[in-house]
């Protein structure tokens, strides 16, 4: 009879749960939504994790000046994508605005509407030129930039200021030890700070980036040159080269190296420069043995000028959404207040004069580097193709694994050339 | 069969009756030797054994153990010790910062009441239909019962990515988006075969004469299966509840696609830690760290239901 009793005990808290749960169940823990509820005042908008905290200032001030009301949907990177695809798809969307990585920018062209309106000659001028030309699609303006950002140098300050490792260099270089300014000093200060456990700087082999980089410094098109594959061209072989020559002066298992772990060694003191995003700058942990001791410097130039690879992201009003107006008065509101973004823990924006109206002050060291490289002659974005990824995933990333494990660039870059055709059939 | 595979058969009990007449003639005091002898060695293999099985054990351990307090250390770390090169085990510094950014992030709490709430509602649905499709079909014994039980396993062999859009599509269509129930139900559809089938094997341990003893005393067949099968494989759905519970508490995928605002749980909310720009390691630790405690109490209150469940049918026959 207990067993009996226990499992009718169990049938009942069983059940009392189950009542409560689904008479819980209309709404959800985390409040109201306002999913397809047409003109109203209140906005959903979709963001990767980090870039919540990049909005938060800007739906204040919204919500102040154009009395929208602004409910953040949080993604994580990596799950977003799928997110995207399945709303757009579907035509039934939850959020009224996407903030969209460049990189998905043509694969969603077709789901989010123009806001040509909002891309005033005012705005063009204040915005970086290669992100007025990547929110471009077809002709028409489908995404306004949130925040942008771009690889610079870091370097540790107290290394490069210290009077033994001053003479030491001039000694055996010939000139003197400062940030570096062209890539062959850039080579020599690796090589000379490789010692006693610490190296000069890293290799990253897990992303593509940074080559990339080097590829437009020489004055090439990243990989495609309109529908035409470059990737085996003399800028990409030179580059690659290049980057693979740095190894020797960087940890090892460079094939493994990705930005977590390059800003890791970073932090930890183990390498004297990295080359990376900026806002990393402004994320060293105040515990970290580099803290107050880090330098910035603008992404060094090629032949073709300084180079780097802008990371923005876009805010996009999707044309499922039905509550378009304040989706775009909040787009607009992220183009008016852009500087809030600034004062956030990821400290980015998108316009220039945003970045310009902090450059001088402490903490913000990173900024005048930051405009340098995104203005750079050089500087372009990722090619305007909805198979970036893919070709990023299944082959830039695979061969320059190959190519920093010791594999012949020439072979490689010829090998990817014909995988990347294909992907493009 | 030889007589030492016979002492060690039964360890050595029955050693004297099993040695026969030829043995019973040597109980002399070579006879007694040598079984001592024997006793000593089985002794010596038993230990052997035993100190073998620990190491084992101890190992399976360290290897399952280790990544939870990996983590555990970590959730206490200073932000420099979560990455630091190369890791350390232990905290160099102990604090509670992690969990302070962790709790404190607008949405956790609201996360963990929709987890629950998820989680609930799957297990009860799961248990709902599982416990009378496996009565069903183990009593039942039909054709349709086993391609039913064979076609509830084909679709544990379908990715849940596969589903995972059209799923969260048709919930939307049905208005159900960004709904706990919506997210209970696409859960259901992981659990209920897994259920279905733990459920059968443990009907299956149950002779069927305990049923007809309670027909006889008067009982219909539904009031047969509350009041006597039910009860006898309590520990079974106690089981199941577990599994069926732990399936929809750390589901990720469907939670991603089909919750937003409203009902987002907390494994989204872990992943959220992990950004574009870099990895709060101790933010994402600690809430990890957190979000496992309702279960290790649920495991731990419902232990000996589990066990009981496990053994269910062991002695069949």
């Amino acid at each position: 009879m207990s067993t009996r009793n226990t499992i009718n005990r169990f049938a009942t808290i069983g059940g009392i749960c189950t009542a409560v749960a689904l008479a819980a169940t209309g709404c959800g823990a985390g409040g109201p939504s306002t999913t397809g509820s047409a003109g109203t005042s209140t906005v959903n908008v979709l963001v990767e994790a980090g870039g919540h905290a990049e909005l938060t200032g800007v739906a204040e001030q919204c919500k102040k000046d154009a009395g929208v009301d602004v409910n953040f949907v949080e993604l994580p990177y990596d799950g977003m994508f799928n997110r995207l695809s399945s709303e757009f798809s579907s035509g039934n969307v939850s959020f009224d605005v996407a903030a969209l990585d460049s990189v998905w920018l043509p694969s969603f062209k077709d789901a989010v509407q123009p806001i040509d309106e909002l891309f005033t000659d005012e705005a063009k001028k204040d915005i970086f030129p290669a992100l007025v030309k990547e929110a471009n699609v077809d002709g028409h303006f489908i995404g306004m930039p949130a925040w942008t950002n771009a690889e610079i140098i870091l370097y540790r300050k107290d290394l490069f200021e210290d009077a033994k490792n001053k003479a030491d260099f001039q000694a055996r270089y010939g000139y003197d030890l400062a940030a570096p300014t062209t890539w062959k000093q850039y080579q020599d200060i690796s090589e000379f700070f490789t010692r006693d456990g610490m190296y000069g700087t890293d290799v990253k082999g897990g992303v593509e980036t940074e080559w990339l980089a080097h590829v437009l410094q020489a004055g090439s098109p990243m990989v495609l040159d309109g529908d035409k594959v470059v990737i085996d061209n003399a800028a990409h072989k030179e580059a690659l080269d290049f980057y693979v020559s740095l190894a020797k002066s960087a940890p090892s298992g460079a094939a493994q190296v990705d930005w977590a772990a390059a800003q890791n060694l970073f932090n930890q003191g183990k390498t004297a420069m990295t080359r990376f995003w900026a806002h990393a700058y402004r994320q060293i942990p105040k515990d970290s043995a580099v803290a107050g001791k880090v330098g910035a410097a603008p992404m060094i130039a090629g032949s073709a000028g300084v180079g780097g690879v802008p990371g923005p992201w876009y805010l996009t009003v999707p044309k499922a959404t039905k509550n378009a107006d304040a989706a775009k008065k909040f787009v607009k509101c992220a183009y008016d207040y852009n500087d809030k973004g600034i004062e956030s823990s990821l400290g980015l924006a998108s316009r220039i004069s945003a970045f310009e109206k902090y450059q001088d002050k402490e903490g913000y060291e990173s900024f005048g580097p930051l405009i340098e490289t995104l203005n750079g002659e050089a500087t372009a974005t990722r090619p305007a193709t909805e198979k970036w990824q893919q070709i990023v995933d299944t082959v830039l990333v695979p061969m320059l694994q190959k190519a920093v494990a010791g594999g012949d660039s020439a072979t490689l870059l010829t090998d990817a050339k014909k995988q990347i055709e294909d992907l493009l059939k | 069969m030889r007589v030492a595979e016979r002492i060690k058969n039964d360890g050595g009990k029955a050693a004297p009756a099993a040695a026969g007449p030829s043995a019973r003639s040597t109980t002399s005091g070579s006879g007694r030797k040598r079984r001592g002898v024997n006793r000593e060695g089985l002794e010596a293999g038993r230990r052997s054994t035993r100190t073998l099985l620990w190491i084992l054990l101890a190992a399976a351990m360290v290897l399952y153990g280790f990544p939870f307090l990996y983590l555990l250390f970590t959730s206490f770390k200073t932000p420099i010790d979560t990455i630091a090169v190369p890791p350390t085990i232990l905290p160099r510094e102990w604090t509670l910062e992690n969990y302070t950014n962790a709790l404190g992030r607008s949405g956790v709490v609201a996360s963990f009441i929709n987890s629950i709430q998820t989680a609930i509602i799957s297990t009860v649905l799961s248990l709902v239909l599982a416990v009378p499709a496996a009565y069903g079909i183990t009593r039942y014994k039909t054709l349709s019962g086993r391609i039913f039980i064979m076609a509830a396993l084909v679709t544990r062999m379908v990715p849940p990515v596969a589903i995972g859009i059209p799923l969260a599509s048709m919930m939307a269509a049905m208005g159900l988006s960004d709904t706990p129930i919506a997210l209970s139900i696409a859960h259901t559809t992981i659990s209920l075969p897994l259920s279905i089938w733990l459920m059968s094997s443990f009907f299956e341990a149950v002779p069927k004469d305990l049923e007809e003893a309670a027909t006889v005393d008067g009982c219909s067949r539904l009031g047969a299966l509350w009041r006597v099968v039910i009860p006898v494989v309590s520990g079974g759905i106690a089981v199941t509840a577990i599994f069926a519970f732990l399936a929809s508490w750390n589901e990720f995928l469907f939670a991603l696609l089909m919750t937003a605002i409203r009902s987002q749980t907390t494994p989204v909310v872990i992943a959220n830690f992990q950004t574009q720009f870099g990895l709060d390691w101790g933010s994402m630790t600690a809430l990890a760290a957190v979000y496992s405690i309702p279960v290790i109490i649920l495991t731990l209150l419902l232990q000996r239901k589990i066990v009981a469940g496990m053994t269910l049918g062991a002695v069949k026959g």
